[in-house]
């Protein structure tokens, strides 16, 4: 792809994007390129994500930096911007009083949509999110499922290029939480709809994302295309059973492989094997623990996850 | 085949259709390339849904009551005059039997005072209650275009008790023949009605979504309108009618202020609501004109100045 053809697809983008609320720094100088699909913005509590998303819909002017998002300015542009773009904020707070179809529909004629073509796009919104027959419950008598469903299906209900979702499993059960992951990649994939997801459940991200934005106090530790970040390491694990007869076969296989030239790191009977390619990895470790007499447990590529950035980012 | 989160894989469904069930595969979302109505359409949409949420449409009975109950309060007396004009052939208001214009606001002072810190207070704190407003803000609409849907609106529902009731009364009376002269001074009174309720509406509105943006308890709010709306008129009514003071601080009183303006715009004093003029709010007639005008205005702004201040605050928080 083309330097030009790669801008274009950026659908968001940050340049020394800087938040602070009085002494605290909630965004700290980020610079993030975020493409078409779905992106998993993952951090833990207060690393910034809903900040973040409050500034790419231009709610709140940063205090430094700037930011692009569907090539608007979010401070100069926020209103039509705000209209190409859902949102479904975190807080399970709803009006208890109003239907779902209802609340849905007024939400769509506010972003724009005439009024008949916001009640049919309401309907249709919440059958696509397995709402169609709830529709016209009132919001106060659903469950926090329902809920969150609820608040999906009015952040697409006007056709948005974008939309973004802060926490969207917050209080759900893990089979929700794993139907809300699918509804979400479908309406992805099928629709053709960006969608930036907001968490602090790596697992989840994991699974549904093609992108990552990760956040630590604000900063950036890491983004790019989830198969870059996560996935098949450059080493292998090699667990050993401890065995009293011969004794101290972990330690021999240990000081062969570093003798070797493999890197090796220790933790108990576990050995994480680097510094060359795998397969010879695998070669050496198998010979290695043959010649000492020692019993293998387990032996695996190691696979990096988004904890093992987070972990490598605070040391 | 039951497709309880409509998630379900289309061709998992086609598969199954095959099996001979009949299947719905459409899930009916659709892309969007229609026209878009942009900020306008925001507010008319937040208008017209705060209007109807303050009327109590598409909600439960007990929200229907109260606002419906202020309304029937304003109609009610202009029902019975129109019934009394129809039995009694004479012209009953040049006979000062039924009430001109201007004076019929005296019945709807009731239900204005009553809607205002009942209704009013939960249009804008609903919203921040039940987490509309960040739903709001993080559409096209902006603070400011929030406040002034919400005005609108409260403004709107207003002059249904303002207006509406003397609307009636023109129509009916014109019918009835007891109505104004001629083509001209039916227009001159339709102004009248429409300029003196969308100013009382206008000034009442501002001042309590002005109260109503101080605080999340419904409670606290309806207490703080009364108290704005009555409080105000007994203590500037007895500094000036009983202890003799300057009759501009009848400034401070809210309600005298609306009517006030109401009189000048119908070209009426105070004396003309009775011929005593020892009786209270007689002495507003010693106001100027550009005086009751300048503070219908400073309330005006005085109360969207506290709103903004107060929603400024609230966002921030968001």
């Amino acid at each position: 792809m083309s330097v030009a053809a790669a801008q274009e697809s950026v659908i968001v983008s940050t340049a020394a994007l800087t938040q602070r609320f009085g002494s605290t720094v909630a965004i700290d100088a980020l610079d993030v390129r975020i493409r078409p699909g779905i992106t998993g913005l993952v951090g833990a509590n207060g690393a910034g994500k809903t900040t973040l998303l409050s500034a790419l819909l231009g709610l709140r002017p940063p205090t430094s930096g700037s930011a692009t998002v569907l090539g608007l300015d979010p401070r100069s542009q926020g209103a039509a911007l705000r209209a190409k773009v859902g949102f479904a904020p975190e807080r399970d707070l709803l009006p208890d009083e109003m239907r779902a179809v209802d609340f849905v529909r007024h939400l769509s004629q506010v972003r724009g949509l005439p009024r008949s073509e916001a009640r049919t796009r309401a309907s249709d919104s919440l059958w696509l999110v397995g709402l169609g027959e709830e529709r016209t419950r009132t919001l106060g008598t659903m469950s926090t499922g329902q809920r969150q469903r609820v608040k999906l299906a009015q952040a697409i209900a006007s056709d948005p290029e974008l939309v973004l979702l802060d926490e969207p499993t917050s209080g759900l059960d893990p089979t929700q939480r794993s139907e809300m992951l699918t509804l979400i990649g479908e309406i992805s994939n099928e629709y053709s709809v960006s969608v930036v997801l907001s968490s602090h459940l790596l697992e989840e991200v994991e699974r549904v994302c093609d992108y990552i934005v990760a956040l630590d106090a604000g900063r950036l530790i890491a983004d790019g295309p989830i198969e870059e970040l996560v996935g098949d390491g450059d080493g292998i694990t090699l667990e050993l059973v401890d065995i009293a007869e011969p004794a101290g076969t972990v330690d021999v296989v240990e000081s062969t492989l570093r003798r070797g030239g493999i890197e090796v790191e220790r933790v108990g009977t576990t050995l994480r094997l680097g510094g060359v390619g795998p397969d010879e990895l695998s070669d050496r470790a198998r010979d290695a623990v043959a010649d000492a007499g020692a019993r293998i447990r387990r032996l695996e590529a190691r696979r990096r996850t988004l904890a093992d950035l987070f972990e490598a980012s605070a040391v | 085949m039951s497709d309880t989160t409509g998630t379900t894989d289309l061709r998992e469904q086609v598969d199954e259709a095959d099996d001979g069930a009949a299947q719905i595969l459409d899930h009916r979302y659709r892309p969007y390339s229609g026209a878009r109505h942009g900020l306008g359409g925001a507010m008319r949409a937040v208008i017209g849904s705060s209007f109807r949420f303050t009327l109590g449409f598409g909600r439960p009975a007990r929200h229907k009551f109260l606002p419906w109950l202020a309304v029937v309060v304003a109609l009610v007396p202009a029902i019975v005059f129109v019934g009394i004009a129809t039995v009694l052939d004479i012209d009953l208001i040049s006979e000062n039997i039924l009430p001109e214009y201007h004076q019929y606001y005296g019945f709807i002072e009731a239900a204005l005072f009553f809607f205002c810190g009942i209704v009013v207070p939960e249009i804008l704190v609903a919203d921040r209650r039940n987490g509309m407003l960040p739903m709001y803000l993080a559409t096209p609409l902006r603070l400011w275009s929030y406040l002034a849907s919400k005005a609108a609106a409260v403004a709107a529902t207003l002059a249904v008790i303002t207006v509406g009731p003397l609307l009636f009364l023109l129509v009916a009376y014109t019918i009835e023949g007891s109505g104004p002269a001629g083509p001209g001074n039916w227009l001159i009174v339709l102004v009248r009605i429409l300029g003196s309720g969308i100013a009382i509406a206008a000034t009442i509105a501002a001042a309590s979504l002005a109260i109503s943006s101080l605080t999340d308890r419904r409670a606290f709010a309806v207490i703080g309108v009364i108290l704005l709306l009555l409080g105000s008129q007994l203590v500037t009514s007895v500094l000036v009618e009983v202890a003799e003071m300057d009759p501009r601080i009848y400034a401070f009183n809210l309600a005298e202020m609306g009517e006030a303006l109401k009189d000048r715009i119908f070209g009426v004093g105070p004396p003309m609501l009775g011929e005593d003029e020892s009786s209270p709010g007689q002495r507003i007639s010693e106001l100027s004109t550009l005086f009751v005008v300048a503070v219908n205005v400073a309330w005006v702004a005085a109360g969207g100045a506290v709103l903004w201040w107060r929603y400024r605050r609230i966002e921030a928080s968001q």
